[in-house]
């Protein structure tokens, strides 16, 4: 009996160890907020998450999810790869905490074509090449909430998966509010 | 074998799974490669010069007050601070219109998603001074380019949030030059002062919440050291203000707000209780004129919030869908005109202010969406004239004396009423040639059923309180006016509206686009077409005239889109674009 539950804490904790975003996805305050919708497209269509199967490409932005990290200089920095043979930015989805800087570094670790990056900023759109096994970085503005694309320029791998997203949190500067009187959010 | 001989294996198996899935964990298989290619602007990748010449440090106020004395430049969003749209150039004229061909074509078609990729459209009106336009598009673009040969100088690019809201679509109407800078209010309601030479940013103000459902589709108006903007959104319950900032530092001079507190003159034209003011609307979305002598400019408001659903904001609700006389210096109104007292058919009052001298008069011309024509006496806002200038017109009658009566007003069932909530004229201007002394409007002949749906305001999410459907049976044209008398002079009929501004010239030349593509010009005395020209894609935007080394150009963007279910769903299909398209004689 104590080697069977020492033997289901080991798998659980071995379980935490290396795959600690699905026990994450168990917690009761992430079920409560799933959306069935959601859920079901991934667990009754799997195959829209991978190259070739249900679909010719990938959906758009299902590389995950990434948080920016602010540096001591104000910046925000966030990694973001193109996995082998997945035509995917993983992650997908940048999430900046405030409007300001973003740097992102960018790794092609796709053996089968070279990439691109188109990045929004103000000023102009940031361009790099990713050649094959290739690092590039770029420092983009984005000074207002709301969400932006970026994505790969390169052949049709919009379409089959390397459009991303920059969501950016936060608020506008009180001053743009000045003197409105309050009103409630949805 | 006895269960201690089988416990040990298991033990060691799970040891060794754990240690073999640790290892795996702290595995490395995301290799690191040396830095290769860094992020830089898309645009060093283009023809583009990399700059212009500093020709916008000499533009002042005193020039803008004199733009008309300088025919070659454009100056302003109308040509000049009397909204007129009239270019003296006459070396187009009706004798050799129909030489008139394409001189260069500028386009800017974009990578990726924006904001309204179904409603997007290319409404600028170009500034052009002494041989370089500045030119925005949608989605934030702005461009300097040579106005001789449409080379790109510079580009500056203001990313603007995909989940905006816009009501109608992604838009902007232009940029104001002054003391070499250019100014840009962005469709997420920041304004931009640029360099003028490398479209580089220079101070940077934000002056709405998109997150309130407020964002901003006009172009500044620069007046004496201030640069003057509004908000749109009261179809998002939006408290409608206008700013104005110190041109030079970017520093807030004054915020006005178009809807009163309760206390304030016209306060009591709104509910004493409850919200309703504080989602009133009343947004600026149109550049005003300005009147400098007496030291006056004119905006437009926009609709009551919310647009179909009046019975939570009884009264007049002043000052929606009116034309405030605003003091510069403060921003302080001195007299008010509500061309739709409590306003049940979004018609707005945003439409252009044209400021007219007549027989000694200081007038104001205005061609309201409700289908009539006003002239007041600008000086203190009291009315001259009014008639109505479309066919199709039923929600109510405007007496001579101004008096307001509505006839149909819309139902929870949805009732037919002329015009539709597009108007018997969009915010697309009219122009006046002082030549003629005629004024010149594009028109619009719809009706739309219009019905209410009560809905509980939340910020940011669509508060219409019902809605309109445009019926696509419309058909348009543009229509000649003598402001002297009111009476209509000529007309030029089209099967499509017509939702374009009009550039009116001193080569008697009046030029007006069409939603299916064709760029004419008529005569300005008779309305005869004298010429056409098929620009590839439809026309909602401002036409503008200039010159360089002494050669008279037309510039016209195209791009068509906007709010085309609104103001003429029966167009729905044609193409797209992004082109401005610049004419000159051989």
């Amino acid at each position: 009996m104590l080697s069977g539950v020492v033997a289901l804490l080991l798998v659980l904790g071995a379980t935490a160890a290396v795959f600690p975003d699905y026990l994450r996805l168990l917690r009761p305050s992430v079920l409560s907020q799933l959306d069935p919708q959601v859920v079901r497209l991934v667990n009754e269509l799997p195959g829209v998450d991978k190259q070739n199967k249900e679909i010719i490409g990938r959906l758009f932005a299902h590389g995950g999810l990434g948080h920016a990290k602010e540096g001591a200089d104000g910046v925000m920095r966030v990694d973001v790869r193109a996995p082998s043979g997945e035509f995917i930015w993983k992650p997908a989805i940048l999430v900046m905490p405030r409007p300001g800087e973003l740097e992102v570094e960018l790794f092609n670790d796709d053996p089968h074509v070279h990439h691109a990056a188109i990045l929004p900023s103000n000023g102009d759109k940031q361009y790099l090449t990713l050649p094959i096994h290739s690092r590039g970085t770029a420092r983009v503005t984005l000074d207002g909430p709301g969400y932006y694309w970026f994505g790969c320029p390169v052949g049709n791998h919009v379409g089959r998966g390397m459009l991303g997203l920059i969501l950016v949190k936060g608020d506008v500067p009180a001053e743009a509010r000045l003197d409105r009187p309050p009103q409630p959010r949805p | 074998m006895g269960l201690t001989h089988r416990r040990v294996p298991v033990r060691l198996s799970l040891c060794l799974l754990l240690a073999a899935m640790v290892l795996a964990a702290c595995s490395d298989d995301r290799p690191e490669y040396p830095l290769g290619d860094q992020g830089r602007d898309l645009g060093s990748l283009s023809g583009a010069a990399g700059g212009a010449p500093p020709v916008a440090a000499a533009v002042t106020f005193d020039r803008l007050l004199k733009a008309r004395s300088e025919p070659h430049n454009w100056l302003t969003y109308y040509g000049a601070y009397d909204g007129q749209r009239y270019s003296s150039l006459d070396q187009i004229n009706t004798r050799n219109v129909k030489d008139l061909r394409p001189a260069w074509t500028f386009q800017f078609g974009q990578f990726g998603l924006h904001a309204s990729e179904g409603t997007y459209s290319f409404e600028a009106a170009p500034i052009v001074v002494d041989g370089v336009m500045y030119v925005s598009a949608w989605d934030g673009w702005v461009f300097a380019a040579n106005a001789e040969t449409g080379q790109e100088l510079w580009r500056y690019k203001h990313e603007i949030p995909i989940d905006t809201p816009l009501c109608c679509g992604n838009v902007n109407r232009g940029v104001a030059v002054a003391n070499g800078k250019v100014f840009l209010a962005t469709q997420n309601a920041h304004l931009v002062a640029l360099d003028a030479t490398t479209g580089r940013p220079v101070w940077k103000e934000v002056f709405g919440d998109v997150r309130a459902g407020e964002s901003v589709t006009l172009a500044p108006l620069v007046v004496k050291n201030l640069v003057v903007v509004g908000t749109s959104g009261a179809e998002f319950g939006i408290l409608g203000h206008i700013d104005a900032y110190d041109l030079e530092s970017g520093r807030r001079e004054w915020r006005r707000y178009n809807i009163p507190k309760a206390g304030e003159p016209g306060g009591d034209t709104w509910p004493a209780k409850g919200e309703a003011r504080n989602r009133g609307g009343g947004s600026a979305w149109i550049t005003g004129t300005y009147d400098p002598e007496l030291d006056l400019m004119y905006w437009g408001t926009g609709n009551p919030s919310p647009d179909f659903d009046g019975s939570v904001r009884p009264g007049a609700n002043l000052y929606t869908s009116s034309v405030v006389a605003i003091d510069p210096d403060d921003g302080a109104m001195r007299w008010h005109y509500q061309w739709t007292p409590h306003d049940l058919w979004d018609y707005d009052g945003n439409n252009e202010n044209i400021l007219i001298d007549l027989d000694g008069r200081k007038l104001l011309a205005h061609f309201d969406k409700n289908g009539y024509f006003f002239v007041l006496d600008r000086t203190d806002g009291r009315l001259v004239r009014v008639a109505p200038f479309v066919e199709r017109l039923d929600w109510g009658e405007i007496d001579a004396s101004g008096k307001v009566t509505p006839k149909k007003i819309p139902t929870k069932e949805g009732v037919d009423i002329c015009p539709g909530p597009a108007g018997g004229k969009e915010w697309t201007h009219a122009a006046y040639s002082p030549r003629t002394r005629l004024l010149y409007v594009p028109i619009i002949e719809t009706c739309a059923n219009f019905r209410v749906e009560p809905v509980e305001f939340k910020e940011g999410l669509p508060y219409y309180g019902g809605e309109a459907t445009t019926h696509p049976d419309h058909w348009g044209a543009v229509r000649a006016f003598d402001p002297a008398t009111g009476r209509e002079v000529w007309e030029w009929k089209n099967d499509k509206p017509m939702v374009a501004s009009v550039l009116a010239t001193g080569g008697d030349l009046v030029f007006a686009g069409e939603p299916t593509g064709e760029f004419n010009a008529y005569d300005a005395r008779t309305g005869q077409l004298l010429w056409q020209h098929q620009t590839g894609s439809g026309h909602h935007s401002n036409p503008v005239s200039y010159a360089v080394n002494g050669k008279q150009y037309i510039a016209v963007p195209t791009g068509w889109g906007g709010w085309v279910k609104g103001f003429a769903p029966g167009t729905l299909g044609v193409p797209r674009g992004d082109a401005l398209v610049v004419f000159a004689l051989p």
